[in-house]
C-alpha cells in the first residue's frame, strides 16, 4: 500500500502544519511516511501546498505527479490540483471558500464548510485541524485517534495549552460530514 | 656583564632575514614580538598570516600560525577566536590584503567587535608582485599599473583605514603609526601594545595601521624611503590614535 | 534505537541537530535557500550551548572562519548551497592542502549561475572534482534519506578528523526540505586526538604553522604525493555504496542522493514487467566505488545512470565500467525529480533499443 496526499491552501491557513500533523500521525502508526512542502517556483501566487506519502514499505518517491487524496482549503488550490487527483481518488474541499462544482466525473468530492465550523469554534485558525477531522471521517487509512496523537506530538509540551481547542476542532470536523466512509 | 640586547622570546631562534634592505617589516615584527613578550602571551597567541610580503611572518615569529588565503585573515582569526576564546589572536596583513581584497572581512570583524588584534602595514603598493597600484597608493604616485601616477579619473582616491576602522562601533582601538624615527617606533610599539590590551580586556577589535617602506618598489634608498614616509605619506595618512576605549 | 525515539524532521534540521550531537563547536554561515534552516536552527542552539556561531558577511568569510576554527583542533562546519559553494572553492583547496578537517554541507539547488532554488544534482562535479586550484581531493558523502542526513553528518565529522581532510556532505533541496521519521541516537564515532597538530598556542612546545604549500619545489612534490597517498588509504577504507537485487540483474539503475528512492521504486515496477533490474547507489561519491562497478560490468550487467544534471556522475560510471558493458543516461538538468513512471519508460525504451541492436 502506498497513498499520497496533496494538502493545499493559502498562506496562513496552516496547511503545512496540517500536513505535519498527518505525517506524524502516520509515523506514530508505524507507517513509512514523507512530507514535502511546496518549494521554489511553486510557491508563487500565495498558495502553499505540501505532499504527504504513506507506505507500508519504503516510500517510492516523495514528490509525485498525481495524488490519491487532495485536501484543499481555498478556491485557487481546488482549481490548481483538481486535475492532479488520480481517477478514483478523492478531493476534500473547504466549501466555505470553494464553490461546489464537480468538473470531473471520475473522482469523488467531499465539500464541507470547514472555515465556518472553525469560526464557530472561535477562530478560523483551526480550519486546518477541522479539515483533518473531515479527512479522517471520509477515508479509511487515517483515523481520528491517530490524528489526535499526531496533534499531541506536534504541539508538544510547549504548546500543550492549545491541545483542548485542537482536539475539539478535530472532533467537530469528524462530525461535519455525515456520509459513511467512502 | 650586563646584557643590553637580546632577541625577543617571541622571535624564532636563528631566523634568516628575508625582507629587502630598508623594508620596515623587520621593525614591525620585532616590535610585535617585544609586545608579546612584555604581555607574557607568547604561548597562548595564534597568528592568522596573510598573503603578500607579510606572509613571511611565520619565518620569524615564534607563535602558532595559520595561513589565510588572500584577504581572509580576519575571517580565519574570527574562527580561531570563536573556537578558542581563551587564546590571543592577531592578524598581520599588508594594505592590499586588509584594505582591498579583504575589506569585507576587515570591516565586518570591526563591526562585530571581534576580540582580535589586526596589524596592517601600509606601504602604498603591492610589494610582493613588484609594486602595483593598490588601495592605499597616494595621489600622483607612479606604480607599474599607474605609469603616469594615480589620478582621480582612473583610480579614485586612497583608502584611509585607521579612520575607517575607528568608525566601527566594535573597534576598541585604532591608530596609525610610522617607523621612520626612534620616537615614532616607540609610539608604534605603544599602539601595538594597546591594540593587544583591548583584546585581553575583551573590549573589541584593536587595529594598528603601520606606515612602512618599500624601498625596492619605490626605487629609493632606505633613507629616502623613510624620508618619504616622514614628509609625504603622513600628509595623506596622518599619524595618531583615532579610537581608544581605555 | 527504539521506534519511540523517532521524530518527524526536515533534512536541514536533521543535519543541524546531528552537527550539535557530533560536538560541532562552531558554525559559520550565510543564508541561502534551500539550506537556510540549518543556520537558523544553529544560531539559537549554538548560543544556548555557548558554542561558536557567526552570521558571516559572506560564504567566503564563512568557510575561512571554519578553517580558522578547525585549525585549533575543534569540530566546525558551514553549510551553503550550489552557487555559494562555488565561492568556497578556493578555501577548500587551501583546507585540503592544509590537511584541515573542514566540514561543508551543500544542500544543492540548481545551476549554472544563480540557478534558482528548485532542487537539482548539478554539484556532483563541483564537489567531487572541485573548483579550486591544484591537485587535491575532498571526501564527498551523499545522503538519500533524512535518516542518512543524520548518519552521514556524524560520519562527515569523523572522517574529516580521522583523515585531516575536508568533507562535503552533498544533500539536495528535496532532502533539505522534506520531513521523514528519523532517530538521532548518539554520535557513534570515537573522538580523534588532534593534539599533535592543532594550533593552541606554543605552550611547552615549539610553535607550529599550518600552510598550504612548501616554498621548496621538492617538498611540495612530496606534500602532494602525501595527500594522494592519504586519499588512496581513504579509498581503501571508506568507499561505500548500496546495492539492491544486483545478483540476477541484467541492468543496474544507478543514482546518488535522494534520487535513489525513485530508482528503487522503478526497479520494482520493471521487475513486475519482467525486466531484471537492480540498483546501485554510491554513498561516497569521492572516493567513488569504481572497483565494484567494474566488477558488475564484467558480469555483463548494463548500467543506466539516473540523475538530475547533464550526466555528471554518468561519466564516472562509464569510466568505471570501462567498456565491459553498456552505460546509458536518463536525466533532467534541474527541477522536479524524474518520476518513477518516467524512469520506467526511459529504461523500457533503452532496453528495447539494445534488444533491437543485438538481433
Amino acid at each position: 500500500m502506498e497513498k499520497n496526499f496533496i494538502l493545499a491552501g493559502f498562506g496562513g491557513q496552516g496547511i503545512l502544519l496540517a500536513g505535519t500533523i498527518l505525517a506524524n500521525a502516520f509515523m506514530l502508526d508505524d507507517k513509512n511516511v514523507t512530507w514535502y512542502p511546496c518549494y521554489g517556483a511553486e510557491m508563487r501566487g500565495g498558495t502553499v501546498n505540501c505532499e504527504v506519502v504513506v507506505s507500508d514499505t519504503e516510500v517510492s518517491s516523495v514528490h509525485k505527479q498525481n495524488c490519491d487524496y487532495a485536501l484543499v482549503l481555498n478556491q485557487q488550490s481546488f482549481d490548481r490540483f483538481i486535475n492532479n487527483v488520480k481517477t478514483g481518488g478523492t478531493i476534500v474541499a473547504n466549501s466555505t471558500l470553494v464553490s461546489e462544482a464537480k468538473p470531473r466525473n471520475d473522482i469523488q468530492y467531499v465539500f464541507a464548510p470547514m472555515g465556518d465550523l472553525a469560526n464557530s469554534l472561535g477562530t478560523s485558525k483551526v480550519t486546518n485541524v477541522v479539515s483533518l477531522g473531515v479527512l479522517s471521517s471520509v477515508i479509511d487509512i487515517i483515523s481520528k485517534d491517530a490524528l489526535k496523537l499526531g496533534i499531541e506530538k506536534v504541539l508538544g509540551e510547549k504548546k500543550k495549552d492549545l491541545l483542548p481547542l485542537n482536539i475539539k476542532a478535530l472532533e467537530a470536523g469528524a462530525e461535519l460530514v455525515s456520509c459513511a466512509k467512502l | 656583564m650586563q646584557q643590553v640586547f637580546s632577541i625577543p622570546k617571541s622571535m624564532k631562534e636563528n631566523f634568516k632575514y628575508t625582507f629587502c634592505p630598508g623594508c620596515d617589516h623587520g621593525i614591525a615584527i620585532r616590535l610585535l614580538a617585544e609586545v608579546l613578550d612584555e604581555l607574557g602571551i607568547q604561548d597562548k597567541t595564534i597568528c592568522a598570516a596573510s598573503i603578500g610580503c607579510s606572509v613571511f611572518i611565520y619565518d620569524f615569529i615564534n607563535v602558532d600560525c595559520i595561513e589565510a588565503p588572500h584577504g581572509r585573515a580576519l575571517a580565519e582569526a574570527t574562527g580561531v577566536k570563536r573556537a578558542r576564546p581563551d587564546k590571543v589572536v592577531f592578524t598581520y596583513q599588508g594594505d592590499g590584503d586588509f584594505a582591498s581584497i579583504g575589506l569585507a572581512e576587515s570591516m565586518h570583524a570591526a563591526f562585530r567587535g571581534e576580540r582580535i588584534t589586526a596589524l596592517m602595514l601600509n606601504n602604498t603598493t603591492y610589494g610582493m608582485t613588484g609594486g602595483q597600484h593598490g588601495p592605499t597608493t597616494m595621489m600622483g604616485q607612479v606604480t607599474t599599473t599607474s605609469p603616469t601616477g594615480r589620478n582621480r579619473e582612473y583610480y579614485g582616491y586612497p583608502a584611509r583605514m585607521a579612520e575607517q576602522i575607528a568608525l566601527a562601533d566594535g573597534c576598541a582601538f585604532s591608530a596609525r603609526v610610522a617607523l621612520d624615527s626612534i620616537q615614532h617606533i616607540n609610539e608604534a610599539k605603544k599602539a601595538i601594545k594597546n591594540a593587544f590590551q583591548v583584546q585581553l580586556d575583551g573590549i573589541g577589535l584593536g587595529f594598528v595601521e603601520i606606515l612602512s617602506t618599500c624601498p625596492t618598489n619605490w626605487h629609493m634608498t632606505p633613507e629616502q624611503a623613510h624620508e618619504r614616509v616622514r614628509n609625504d605619506m603622513v600628509k595623506t595618512f596622518p599619524l595618531g590614535v583615532f579610537k581608544n576605549f581605555e | 534505537m527504539s521506534e519511540t525515539d523517532k521524530v518527524l524532521i526536515k533534512g536541514n534540521y536533521a543535519i543541524a541537530q546531528a552537527a550539535v550531537n557530533a560536538g560541532c563547536q562552531c558554525y559559520f554561515g550565510y543564508p541561502i535557500t534551500p539550506q537556510t534552516e540549518i543556520g537558523e536552527y544553529l544560531s539559537g542552539k549554538m548560543q544556548e550551548l555557548r558554542r561558536g556561531y557567526v552570521c558571516a558577511e559572506s560564504e567566503l568569510a564563512a568557510i575561512n572562519m571554519v578553517i580558522g576554527a578547525v585549525s585549533t583542533g575543534v569540530k566546525a562546519m558551514t553549510s551553503s548551497s550550489s552557487c555559494a559553494v562555488a565561492l568556497m572553492q578556493e578555501a577548500l583547496s587551501y583546507a585540503a592542502s592544509d590537511e584541515l578537517p573542514v566540514v561543508l554541507v551543500n544542500v544543492m539547488r540548481a545551476g549554472p549561475g544563480l540557478g534558482y532554488i528548485y532542487p537539482a544534482q548539478g554539484d556532483y562535479n563541483q564537489s567531487v572534482y572541485g573548483g579550486g586550484n591544484g591537485d587535491y581531493k575532498i571526501i564527498v558523502l551523499a545522503p538519500s534519506t533524512v535518516q542518512e542526513c543524520i548518519d552521514l553528518t556524524y560520519k562527515s565529522f569523523y572522517l574529516a578528523h580521522k583523515y585531516k581532510n575536508p568533507v562535503i556532505l552533498l544533500a539536495d533541496g528535496l532532502l533539505g526540505q522534506m520531513m521523514e521519521p528519523a532517530s538521532f541516537g548518539e554520535y557513534p564515532y570515537p573522538e580523534i586526538d588532534n593534539s599533535s597538530w592543532a594550533l593552541t598556542g606554543a605552550k611547552g612546545r615549539n610553535s607550529r604553522a599550518i600552510y598550504s604549500c612548501a616554498r621548496d619545489e621538492k617538498k611540495q612534490i612530496e606534500h602532494i604525493n602525501h595527500l594522494f597517498e592519504k586519499f588512496e588509504l581513504i579509498s581503501k577504507n571508506e568507499t561505500s555504496w548500496e546495492e539492491f537485487e544486483t545478483d540476477d540483474a541484467d541492468i543496474i539503475l544507478t543514482a546518488f542522493g535522494s534520487m535513489t528512492r525513485n530508482i528503487k521504486a522503478a526497479m520494482k515496477v520493471l521487475r513486475e514487467k519482467g525486466i531484471k533490474a537492480g540498483c546501485f547507489r554510491p554513498i561516497t561519491l569521492s572516493p567513488f566505488p569504481h572497483k565494484r562497478i567494474n566488477e558488475l560490468g564484467k558480469q555483463g550487467k548494463d548500467f543506466i545512470v539516473v540523475e538530475m544534471n547533464m550526466g555528471q556522475m554518468f561519466k564516472d560510471v562509464k569510466y568505471a565500467v570501462n567498456g565491459e558493458s553498456k552505460t546509458e543516461l536518463v536525466n533532467r538538468p534541474v527541477g522536479e525529480w524524474l518520476k518513477v513512471e518516467e524512469i520506467v519508460s526511459a529504461v523500457e525504451k533503452i532496453t528495447e533499443k539494445s534488444y533491437a541492436a543485438s538481433i
